[in-house]
């Protein structure tokens, strides 16, 4: 489907657990629609397997072993109690709220925080990111400076990569900018093109300070970026000039 | 050598399964023969001791949980840990912050999913062919490659460190750290390659 792809190098770290960012998320929205990435992403995981089994062990604690054993006949305990008070509900195909086990662990608790989240989500999002966005995209609350390119800021950027929405209008061509650092760029819906190519929904494009380029969306719908920089534009045209303080 | 990591392999697997029949005896196999290098890779990531314990418990009791969805024929045991390792190890250091980014943020929980369908288990190349195939064959790849090499993805994966990072670590030119992974990358990737040339070859003669 996508003709435009996450250089290996990034399925490889995604693999590794070590895109915990908005790099990440904007990885797994591509996977969810390319095999071809997903195969090579799990065989980077084979190889974390193998990195594993090819290593030398640590030393355990003594106790890790009869630990480990309390551990288990707790959960085990626990989730016969889990089982019983819910067996009914789980004809049921939506979350029920009254499934909340009061004796389990911390990370549980979360869990049960987090498929509610999850199934209260729009479904016709991408799955990574459900859990962030209160609605689809025509319905957020876009701001902008001008009709023709509006954003919408991602709620997990941090002091690495800033995440950002961007929707160009049908039609609207940026103006024309470079970006101090890289600037990684998923297609959510519609198309743009710039002079190096076609792009559309699941495409995956990284420009960097070298790329001087100027998007246009399609004339039939508005396109509607998922973008991640490691550094703020910097626009260069003249009406780039002019834009250029009001972006952070 | 290949022929006992092989067999190696398929114990891992057996007592993964028997655990989802609910087996502490198998339970307790797994434990004692992955443990030390489950609690290796931890500190290697950077966790201390302690904490290394404390994830290698984590591990286990998600292993014990989620036995019943493993699948040898899409994945090797030891393939299997290590995502749940990788995983535990993301969500244990943002335990405190929900508002982060989780690992079934990143990777699909059919533990989370009204669906048992998720996408990665629903495409063609999937559990049926694919990595049984070639178990050995990511290994026999790492244990091939120059050191110089294998120490950088080592890099990548246990220590999440970026190429400029590496750089300054190995006191290298970032253009030969480049090109090093490049060069890994490749081999890797031809692999992927002669996989799919493989399925392609497996499911022609299925149909
Ligand atoms: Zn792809």
């Amino acid at each position: 489907m996508a003709n435009y792809h996450p250089a290996d190098e990034l399925l490889m770290q995604f693999a590794a657990g070590q895109l915990t960012n908005a790099l990440g998320i904007q990885t797994a929205c591509h996977l969810e629609s390319c095999q071809q990435c997903q195969h090579k992403v799990r065989l980077y995981e084979q190889l974390g397997g193998d990195l594993i089994d090819i290593s030398t062990p640590t030393e355990v604690d003594s106790g890790a072993k009869s630990r480990l054993l309390t551990n288990l006949h707790k959960l085990r305990a626990d989730s016969a109690e889990t089982s019983a008070t819910s067996s009914n509900a789980a004809t049921g195909n939506t979350a029920t709220d009254n499934t909340f086990a009061n004796n389990t662990g911390a990370i549980e608790d979360l869990d049960e925080l987090y498929k509610k989240q999850l199934s209260g989500a729009n479904q016709r999002l991408p799955r990574p990111l459900r859990r962030f966005l209160p609605d689809y995209y025509e319905n957020l609350p876009w701001s902008g400076f001008s009709k023709s390119i509006q954003s919408y800021d991602l709620p997990f950027s941090d002091d690495q990569y800033t995440a950002r929405f961007y929707k160009i209008a049908a039609g609207s061509e940026l103006p024309q900018h470079t970006h101090r650092g890289n600037e990684f760029t998923l297609v959510m819906s519609g198309s743009f093109s710039d002079l190096s190519g076609d792009y559309n929904p699941g495409d995956f494009v990284l420009a960097d300070s070298s790329t001087h380029h100027q998007p246009r969306a399609h004339e039939k719908e508005d396109c509607i970026c998922f973008a991640v920089t490691d550094a703020p534009l910097k626009m260069t045209g003249f009406f780039g000039r002019m834009l250029n303080p009001f972006l952070k | 050598m290949t022929q006992s990591t092989q067999s190696n392999a398929q114990y891992l697997n057996q007592l993964v399964l028997q655990i989802a029949q609910n087996n502490e005896q198998a339970y307790l196999e797994l434990f004692e023969s992955c443990a030390g290098r489950l609690k290796a890779y931890a500190i290697k990531c950077g966790s201390s001791a302690s904490d290394a314990e404390d994830l290698l418990q984590e591990c286990m009791l998600t292993v014990w949980k989620k036995a019943p969805q493993f699948n040898p024929k899409s994945a090797s045991a030891m393939t299997w840990m290590y995502t749940i390792i990788r995983n535990r190890r993301i969500d244990v250091l943002r335990k405190e912050k929900p508002n982060l980014i989780q690992s079934f943020d990143l990777w699909p929980d059919s533990d989370f999913e009204q669906t048992h369908s998720d996408q990665f288990s629903s495409s063609l190349l999937d559990d049926d062919v694919e990595s049984d195939l070639n178990v050995n064959l990511v290994r026999i790849l790492i244990e091939s490659l120059p050191e110089e090499q294998r120490q950088i993805v080592y890099k990548v994966y246990f220590e999440g460190k970026s190429h400029s990072e590496i750089s300054l670590d190995l006191g290298l030119p970032l253009g030969t750290i480049k090109s090093r992974l490049r060069l890994a990358m490749k081999k890797l990737d031809n692999l992927a390659k002669e996989q799919m040339t493989w399925l392609i070859i497996i499911l022609l003669t299925n149909f």
